[in-house]
């Protein structure tokens, strides 16, 4: 038997999506989204999403890439291969400075689009919600929510209920 | 929307303490055996105000340049404190008078009979000298003085008067203008703002090569501009004048400008450190050598990681950036901290018997402050008469509706409703 994915509902407008999302974060449901063709600004707090983690992954890559700047011309010139150049010391933070910092941006920069597609699941060539065909409209003129059934509130029921009252049309299930 | 109540009060008080100050620095300059100390101390104090009306000067001109939409509300603000710049050039009066007075006094090279250290004969006799004569004269450096005022006081009033009379009829023609007025006003602001950070502070060390100065004062200009900017927002918010105006989104935007020039500061700051370390010339090492001694090096140090690496760390977070109050305590600390990086290029011109800088921890301290606050009490109350004579934000802009909607498509969280309820 093919295990459900959740329920869909579709909104005309981006004021009735908008208000849809609200009711279903008020509800208190958190694994869910919502699908639209174009951003719509608001949305994220409407869904009462928080800022994204990706930060962390760049600070991360920052720090890494710093250290490894230092550490590396410290290990290159003072350490393994001892060279002497310009008359300064073998070792300074002074001249080690440029380079950490431009590794300092460029792992910051990696690990940033590194933990954008982490967090996003990314590549994913499959997703469940385009085996519905109306979902094709999510691409041009139509707003849809998806709750998942995954989420600890769901219910068949209630959460169809729920969309139905929040003004959702098209109302269906959608399997994995 | 009517013009806001003016702060009359307010401004009466910021007088008062600015007049003090003048008196204070006047009575200190008269009856003090180092006058030169004092002269000092009120070149610090001019030049650190000057950086904070032309850090608001190139704010608004880069605003109008690239046709910005979100800076359009904190826009009038720093127009407003464009009004100073006529009270700075009439309170630089005094040190002009001195280089014509008193050559020698402030800038050594005035004083051709200037004894240089160790022998070395007069700055007449100095080879260094005579190939900058052109540049470093009296004549030259009272010219482009006017010259540096006369740019900034005219570019403020066409930028004052365009912005203004919008409010008055709505009519387009006034952003032309001052898109105009910012093609050519962002090259005469910049050279004028090169030119006085070499002739009042670099050229009190004549010796001296870098190319870096300019660059380094419009740093400490915007930060300075953009520091006053936040708290500015504070001082509206807490009046209750930009409720509902200003939004998270908006201040995440000036601080994180706020942000991108710290990096800036730290960039050029560093190069200039970084190109004299490495090429290790005697005529350029020297300027750093004076500065490692004393007291000055922990200075150095204070400069180092409480003008870059504290606001950095401290502004990293999304979160700081966009709460009013962390935004306030920073730019408060920016504004602290740039006096100091002032008074680490001025200062150390004071030297003992051996040549070597007087120290930072002294009574001159005091006439830094005085000064500061002696020529801040007259600009802040120049800024408050003038904040009464238009309303809060240019309404009639075509921006301002779009600066008044700005959003990031950012979730504002519960500590930020809480920062502004």
């Amino acid at each position: 038997m093919k295990k459900n994915y959740g329920i869909v509902a579709a909104f005309d407008t981006t004021p009735a999506l908008y208000q849809a999302c609200m009711q279903v974060r008020d509800a208190g449901y958190t694994q869910w989204d919502s699908l639209t063709p174009f951003p719509v600004h608001g949305l994220d707090a409407a869904m009462g999403m928080r800022r994204s983690r990706v930060p962390r992954f760049s600070l991360t890559g920052g720090l890494i890439g710093f250290c490894t700047g230092m550490s590396f011309i410290w290990w290159a010139n003072a350490y393994e291969y001892r060279l002497i150049v310009g008359g300064k010391p073998y070792f300074s933070p002074m001249f080690a400075f440029p380079v950490s910092y431009e590794l300092t941006i460029l792992f910051t920069a990696f690990a940033t689009i590194a933990g954008m597609f982490l967090l996003n699941r990314l590549p994913m060539h499959y997703h469940p919600v385009l085996k519905a065909p109306q979902f094709v409209r999510a691409s041009d003129d139509r707003f849809y929510i998806v709750i998942e059934a995954s989420d600890p509130k769901f219910n068949p029921a209630q959460t169809r209920a729920l969309l139905e009252q929040a003004g959702g049309k098209d109302i269906a299930e959608i399997e994995e | 929307m009517s013009a806001p109540t003016a702060p009359t009060a307010l401004a009466n008080k910021f007088l008062t303490a600015g007049i003090a100050g003048l008196a204070v620095t006047a009575l200190a300059f008269g009856f003090s055996e180092n006058q030169q100390a004092v002269a000092l101390a009120y070149l610090v104090g001019i030049s650190y105000w000057t950086a904070v009306c032309v850090g608001m000067l190139l704010l608004i001109l880069i605003h109008h340049i690239v046709d910005a939409g979100w800076s359009t509300v904190i826009r009038r603000q720093f127009e407003h404190g464009l009004s100073a710049f006529l009270w700075l050039f009439v309170l630089f009066l005094p040190l002009l008078i001195s280089a014509w007075v008193k050559p020698g006094l402030i800038w050594p090279w005035m004083d051709l009979t200037h004894a240089l250290h160790g022998g070395h004969g007069t700055v007449a006799s100095d080879i260094l000298y005579q190939k900058k004569a052109s540049f470093l004269n009296v004549r030259m450096f009272t010219g482009m003085t006017l010259g540096f005022f006369a740019v900034w006081i005219w570019l403020s009033a066409r930028l004052r008067k365009a912005s203004f009379s919008q409010d008055a009829d709505g009519d387009v023609k006034w952003t032309f203008m001052n898109r105009k007025t910012a093609a050519f006003g962002i090259p005469l602001t910049a050279l004028a703002l090169s030119f006085a950070a070499i002739y009042w502070m670099k050229s009190l060390e004549y010796h001296w090569f870098s190319t870096m100065y300019g660059v380094w004062f419009f740093a400490n200009c915007i930060r300075a501009g953009l520091a006053f900017g936040v708290m500015i927002t504070y001082w509206l918010y807490m009046r209750g004048d930009y409720k509902g105006i200003f939004n998270t989104n908006q201040l995440h935007c000036l601080v994180a400008l706020a942000f991108a020039f710290v990096v800036f500061w730290a960039y050029v700051t560093f190069s200039q450190y970084f190109l004299i370390w490495n090429a290790n010339v005697p005529e350029e090492t020297f300027w750093y050598n004076i500065r490692e001694h004393g007291d000055w090096v922990w200075v150095g140090m204070l400069i180092l990681f409480g003008h870059f690496f504290f606001p950095f760390l401290y502004w990293l977070s999304y979160r700081r950036k966009s709460t009013l109050r962390a935004a306030l305590f920073i730019s408060c600390w920016i504004a602290v901290i740039i006096l100091v990086d002032l008074c680490y290029n001025v200062l150390p011109v004071m030297k003992d018997a051996h040549d070597q800088p007087l120290p930072f921890l002294s009574l001159h301290l005091l006439w830094v402050l005085t000064s500061v606050i002696g020529v801040g009490g007259i600009c802040v109350a120049a800024y408050l008469r003038s904040f009464g004579t238009a309303k809060i934000i240019p309404i009639r802009d075509p921006r301002i509706r779009e600066s008044l909607t700005h959003h990031e498509a950012t979730a504002p969280e519960t500590y930020q409703l809480e920062a502004h309820s």
